[in-house]
């Protein structure tokens, strides 16, 4: 499917609420798997899992554990898919990649400690092209480098700094359909756009906590339509950019109790009566999320690390050809037509 | 650089901080003691603690313990950090009561916050604490119907002690905090954390007429805080908990009012700072830190578990490079040797000195330190082979033994120590660390000298 010329955006609504506490505590990410099911990353000082799950509020159980052995993690920072739906697993501690099948079996782990090209230090985000090579962002490098999905280094690019093509501790990668490549620029609060080569195309966004403003940020992902979602986790939110880098709306959490939640709450009095007692408003909005993941059914799936649960939106888009869409312009106008 | 600034440096960034690399140490020689301690006491003139980088790489609330290490061993400013801790020893608040993981944190930071700042401000963040209001009921404190826990222990354990004030006084402070209490914060399941907001309810605030310490009016909280901050009473004894903590170990405050401070000269200037300067903590600190009685008090106190952790961790050099996994494993370790961080035993706070010492915590105490000093591939061991090699090599033993105590702190040890020590030593003979054939030998030589030092009686001194 190729990109539309233009969207009639008709809403983005809140889905449904996702596990709870205990299920998934400090949910990282989450990887969006064939038939329903879905892979969500869970970290904290001296615990890591994968747990398997679905979109139907269902515990299948987890996958890997915290520690330095074969099929283990100490770090992990990003899950994703590939094709077949097994799952590769950045650590930035344990500087290597680790792959699992669908099923938790451990099946591959690469990776050297080390700044030489083709080495990895304190990888973050990882994201596969189409032809299913690995973009990784080797964090405490500086730099984006791309390997076989086995791998084997084929390229890299990247420094220190915050000058174009430049980073600054980067986070989250993805890669659009055209083969273009986003890095988010944790520390300098921006994400640039590459081709698939690595020359810089533009970057958009700066610190602050406007809309288009970024308080560092994590995850990334991008949509069949080219619209990009980022993580903006030191402002508690999810932002939405067209592929040109325009903004276009925010998310702040509209959370539910989740089908689980409510199982819970149903055999715990006490915990009601407070929950009766209290200001339920905060209880919907995000807390420090570091990813998002959205399927090629329009569903944005957004890992609450705060609050142990994953939020889930609907987008509902319509593509539009050029005869549906006028021509970009040049300069606002107050006039209607 | 003489021997005797290296080891007034060392003293005072042990008791103001939590110890330095020897890199650190020479340092702070250089730029002289009087100026470190201005710096000290000015902690907003130092370069914040990242929390960019700790949010990113730790960022969960249940590995608090192990990020306020990480931050101790890290800050820029040991004293603000240092702060939090001793105010944490007065304000003594028991996780194992609230089961708020989230409200307890939110009060070390704003203890991180105020702590160096005016006495009254900080009695007045406390109470409207809600980790504070839950521990000593002052949620339960309401008009008609008074709870007088949080008053009462306000007055005998945070501001006055026993003796400076009667029971009416507790009475009538506890009517002017009725209706100080906070929000029901979300519970914890299905989805976290949320911090209670502190909350004043009118309809539950008694607005009578009250007499405290000779005042009298419709006093509310933030009157009784001024009243108490007003007191030579509140000098003396914020005086006495810091020479307590800084400078050299006091009887438990229970036994304040019948037992006289070791040096009334030494609380007598503290509580003349205190009052001249409006309460201004770090003021006090200043004169305190300057004063010849802290520079005499080397090795006069016990050190806490949670100062003997950090020590070691700063001799060794590790956890100091940037954020690692696993700093959670020293909250197990200082809860082991008898301070679980967040969770004193009780209001009273941990007891202190002596009592921080007993067979089997004296063993958890030394099985710590000489685990963590075991690996000789640590940056801090690593320094001081470099070091041994500068010192003309090979070495005798005396010269082995001199060499390690002043690596390892300066440390002051007695004779029998000090036999000791020689005795292994001499067992070797001479040592030179710049043969490169007997590294391996020598490195293992280097960490059993250590881990001898590490677990002699002196060592738990500061």
């Amino acid at each position: 499917m190729g990109r539309p010329y233009g969207l009639l955006r008709a809403g983005f609504p809140f889905h449904k609420t996702l596990s709870m506490r205990r299920t998934t505590n400090f949910p990282i990410d989450i990887a969006i798997g064939k038939e329903g099911r879905i892979y969500i990353m869970c970290r904290s000082d001296g615990t890591a899992m994968i747990r398997k799950y679905t979109v139907d509020d269902e515990d299948r159980g987890t996958m890997g554990g915290y520690g330095q052995g074969d099929g283990q993690f100490t770090w992990p920072v990003t899950i994703i898919p590939d094709s077949e739906e097994n799952l590769y697993v950045s650590d930035e501690f344990l500087h290597r990649i680790v792959a699992f099948n669908s099923e938790g079996e451990h099946i591959g782990t690469w990776g050297e400690h080390g700044t030489e090209p083709g080495q990895l230090n304190g990888p973050a985000g990882i994201a596969f092209d189409s032809e299913e090579n690995l973009y990784v962002v080797d964090s405490l490098s500086h730099r984006v480098q791309k390997f076989t999905k086995d791998g084997k280094f084929l390229f890299g690019w990247g420094s220190y700094g915050d000058g174009e093509g430049e980073f600054n501790m980067p986070w989250g990668v993805a890669v659009d359909e055209l083969g273009d490549v986003y890095v988010v620029d944790w520390r300098n609060d921006r994400v640039q756009k590459f081709n698939a080569d690595g020359e810089f195309l533009f970057a958009f966004g700066k610190s602050g906590s406007g809309n288009g403003e970024f308080n560092r940020p994590a995850g990334i992902d991008i949509d069949l339509h080219g619209d990009v979602y980022i993580a903006d986790r030191g402002n508690d939110r999810i932002q939405l950019f067209n592929a040109e880098g325009g903004y276009v709306q925010k998310f702040l959490g509209d959370a539910t109790l989740s089908k689980v939640s409510q199982a819970y709450m149903m055999t715990n009095a006490s915990p009601n009566r407070m929950r009766d007692m209290a200001d339920l408003e905060p209880q919907k909005y995000l807390r420090q999320p570091k990813s998002v993941a959205v399927s090629d059914d329009g569903l944005m799936f957004v890992p609450d690390f705060g609050s142990y649960r994953v939020q889930v939106y609907q987008k509902q888009a319509v593509p539009l050809t050029e005869q549906e869409f006028s021509p970009p312009r040049r300069s606002v106008t107050l006039h209607q037509e | 650089m003489s021997q005797n600034d290296v080891a007034l440096m060392a003293h005072l960034m042990r008791r103001a901080g939590f110890g330095t690399t020897r890199t650190e140490l020479e340092a702070y020689v250089e730029k002289g003691y009087e100026n470190v301690v201005d710096d000290l006491v000015h902690p907003e003139r130092g370069t914040p603690i990242d929390e960019d980088i700790l949010e990113r790489y730790f960022g969960s609330e249940g590995g608090y313990v192990g990020t306020w290490i990480y931050r101790m061993l890290n800050s820029r400013c040991p004293l603000q950090e240092k702060m939090a801790l001793f105010w944490h020893h007065v304000f003594a608040t028991g996780l194992g009561k609230n089961q708020h993981i989230l409200a307890s944190t939110n009060q070390i930071d704003m203890l991180r916050r105020v702590g160096m700042g005016k006495m009254r401000d900080i009695l007045l963040e406390l109470s409207k604490d809600p980790a504070m209001i839950f521990w000593l009921d002052n949620n339960e404190n309401r008009k008609g119907e008074p709870n007088e826990n949080y008053g009462r222990e306000l007055l005998e354990l945070f501001s006055l002690g026993v003796g400076n004030y009667t029971e009416d006084d507790i009475k009538n402070c506890a009517l002017a905090f009725t209706g100080w209490t906070f929000g029901q914060p979300i519970p914890l399941y299905p989805h976290g954390y949320y911090a209670p907001p502190f909350l004043f309810v009118e309809e539950e605030h008694d607005n009578s007429e009250k007499t405290f310490l000779g005042h009298t009016g419709n006093l509310n909280g933030d009157d009784i805080i001024n009243i108490i901050v007003e007191q030579p009473a509140c000098a003396r004894f914020i005086s006495r908990h810091l020479y307590n903590f800084f400078v050299a170990d006091e009887p438990q405050v229970p036994s304040w009012n019948v037992t006289p401070p070791q040096d009334p000269d030494a609380i007598e200037t503290l509580a003349n700072a205190f009052i001249a300067s409006d309460g201004d903590i770090s003021h006090v600190l200043g004169i305190l830190f300057n004063a010849d009685f802290f520079k005499e008090a080397q090795f006069k106190k016990v050190k806490s578990p949670t100062e003997l952790a950090t020590g070691i961790l700063k001799l060794i050099g590790t956890f100091q490079s940037g954020p690692e996994p696993g700093m959670n494993q020293y909250a197990s370790a200082t809860q082991l040797m008898g301070q679980k961080l967040l969770d004193p035993p009780t209001v009273e706070g941990w007891h202190t000195g002596k009592e921080w010492i007993d067979g089997g915590l004296l063993t958890a105490r030394v099985n710590f330190a000489v685990r963590e000093v075991s690996d000789a591939s640590k940056p801090g061991i690593q320094s001081i082979i470099v070091r041994l090699k500068d010192n003309g090599n090979p070495l005798s033993p005396e010269a082995f033994v001199e060499s390690c105590l002043e690596f390892a702190g300066p440390l002051l040890i007695g004779d029998t120590t000090r036999q000791y020590l020689t005795e292994f030593a001499e067992a070797n003979g001479e040592i030179n660390f710049e043969d490169d054939d007997a590294a391996e030998e020598n490195q293992a030589l280097l960490v059993s000298m250590l881990q001898l030092i590490v677990a002699s009686r002196e060592y738990q001194f500061g």
